[in-house]
């Protein structure tokens, strides 16, 4: 018989966030002073790292929370959409922007009610779920990240932001402050999902904007989640769109095409297989609705 | 505000329009703070980890999961719990909906669904099925199949429309 030490057994039934400081900055300035100092991690909503703290993957000696900060939650609009790396989820998927319509269907599909209610936009980003929604759409959509430190700001794009499976390029001491989008006008967008079970992250998710003239296709990104160890732009569906009609041929072909680089795990949600076909049917449906739509 | 690791830290949270000073380690949940600290168990513990919705508080009106928040993240902050929506021992609409829908049966998840259709009704009167479904996916119920969870929220907004 295994025994289970009185303690351990304690720790199965209840998880508790290991013993950790706390600062609560009044502005960016004085949270970046103290990152700059101090072995510390961002508390943004708290969505993804308390649940790492309850399983010890993380035991950083401070939580820096900016959760409360004014001055990192908006969304600002004009050529480029800016948005604050705190704006919630919540605030997201219940505003619509011109041009940028796809935030709002991908925003109102992250987790559930709750979790949209605290979950930051800066958080699920620099968390860097494999599976999470906002980094297909940053990286169809080219969009740029805002980087913060004590020495200064630098821009990196959503393509080499994204490392790997929860691994961005941020250095110690750095803040993600904003995230810019540029606004594609006359683009239709969506962002779709597969899940198993309702609030589930995504087997395979699709974010997809495409601009069409006269039925050719002017434009196109492609991106999905899930598939890979970060977002998986499909250049080789892109590039079999670019310049036809949807036809039937056309679309079969995209869609095969996309799954070119793409690199799904098999885990209890879905073998890698499957993945593959999902990803197939997931932009094969959403081009024949734009298609009938032209 | 900062605090060290083997430090407390002084909170002031209002809750259910009381408001309470208390000094909390900043690993402290606020799940726990609610329930060991103040004393209200109405709030339930299912997963402890965020899935089953059985923790729904609500945080400056809105819902939240309170096994996923530290105590010390509702500093300054309004909390209202399944204790504070009756009051004078006169229960809610959305409390008299589930009681006479039969929407509970163990009662385990009851308090963080009352709390998270109480949430959903003062955001939006009109919800169809469906709209009431997704978004009470946040919150797992075991016994009743939901099909009586929905009736007392569709119910509820009746009540409260009228
Ligand atoms: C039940 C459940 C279901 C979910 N389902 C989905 C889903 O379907 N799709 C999805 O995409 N996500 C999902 N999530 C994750 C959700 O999107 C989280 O809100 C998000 O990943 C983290 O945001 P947060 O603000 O809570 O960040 P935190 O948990 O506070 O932080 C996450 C990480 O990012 C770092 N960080 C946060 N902000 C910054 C910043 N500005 N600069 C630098 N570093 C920062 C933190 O240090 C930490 O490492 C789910 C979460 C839960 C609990
Ligand atoms: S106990 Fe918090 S979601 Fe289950
Ligand atoms: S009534 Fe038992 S879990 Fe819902």
């Amino acid at each position: 018989m295994v025994r289970i030490p009185f303690k351990r057994l304690f720790l199965i039934i209840k998880m508790y966030p290991p013993q950790v400081g706390y600062f609560r900055p009044e502005s960016l300035g004085e949270a970046l002073e103290f990152l700059e100092r101090e072995e510390a991690k961002v508390l943004a909503g708290g969505q993804s790292l308390i649940p790492m703290l309850k399983l010890r993957v993380l035991r950083p000696k401070y939580l820096v929370d900016i959760g409360g900060l004014k001055e990192l939650s908006y969304i600002k609009e004009g050529d480029t959409i800016s948005i604050g790396a705190t704006t919630r989820h919540f605030e997201l998927a219940s505003r619509r922007i011109r041009g940028l319509e796809i935030l709002q269907e991908a925003a109102s599909k992250v987790g559930d009610v709750q979790v949209r209610n605290v979950g930051t936009i800066g958080g699920s980003v620099c968390n860097a779920d494999p599976a999470a929604d906002y980094p297909a759409v940053l990286t169809a959509l080219d969009a740029t990240m805002k980087v913060r430190s004590k020495k200064g700001t630098r821009e990196v794009k959503a393509h080499d932001f994204f490392k790997g499976p929860f691994s961005v390029d941020l250095n110690p001491g750095e803040v993600l402050e904003e995230i810019r989008i540029p606004r594609l006008e006359g683009y239709r967008q969506t962002y779709r999902k597969v899940v198993r079970r309702a609030g589930d992250f995504a087997l395979a998710g699709l974010a997809l904007a495409i601009k069409l003239d006269s039925g050719v296709v002017k434009d196109v990104r492609i991106a999905f989640t899930g598939v890979s160890q970060g977002p998986h732009r499909a250049k080789e569906a892109e590039k079999v769109l670019r310049d036809s009609k949807l036809t039937k041929d056309v679309i079969k072909r995209a869609s095969e095409a996309s799954t070119s680089g793409a690199n799904p795990p098999s885990d209890s949600r879905g073998s890698s297989w499957y993945r593959l076909e999902v990803m197939k049917r997931l932009l094969q449906t959403s081009l024949e609705v734009m298609a009938n739509e032209s | 505000m900062k605090v060290e690791p083997d430090q407390k830290v002084r909170i002031n949270v209002k809750v259910n329009g009381v408001l309470h000073e208390a000094e909390v380690e900043p690993r402290k949940l606020l799940v726990d703070f609610l329930r060991d600290d103040l004393g209200l168990t109405g709030t339930k513990v299912g997963c402890d980890t965020t899935t089953c919705g059985a923790c729904t508080i609500l945080l400056d009106g809105r819902s939240v999961k309170s096994c996923t928040l530290l105590a010390v993240q509702a500093h300054g902050r309004e909390i209202t719990t399944i204790e504070g929506l009756s009051s004078d021992s006169k229960l809610s609409p959305v409390q008299e909906a589930f009681k006479d829908n039969f929407a509970l049966q163990c009662g385990f998840c009851t308090a963080g669904m009352i709390v998270q259709a109480t949430f959903l009704l003062s955001q939006k009167k009109d919800m169809t099925e469906e709209e009431i479904r997704d978004s009470i996916h946040g919150n797992i119920c075991r016994c009743t199949g939901y099909q009586n969870i929905v009736n007392a929220i569709m119910d509820a907004s009746r009540r409260m429309k009228a």
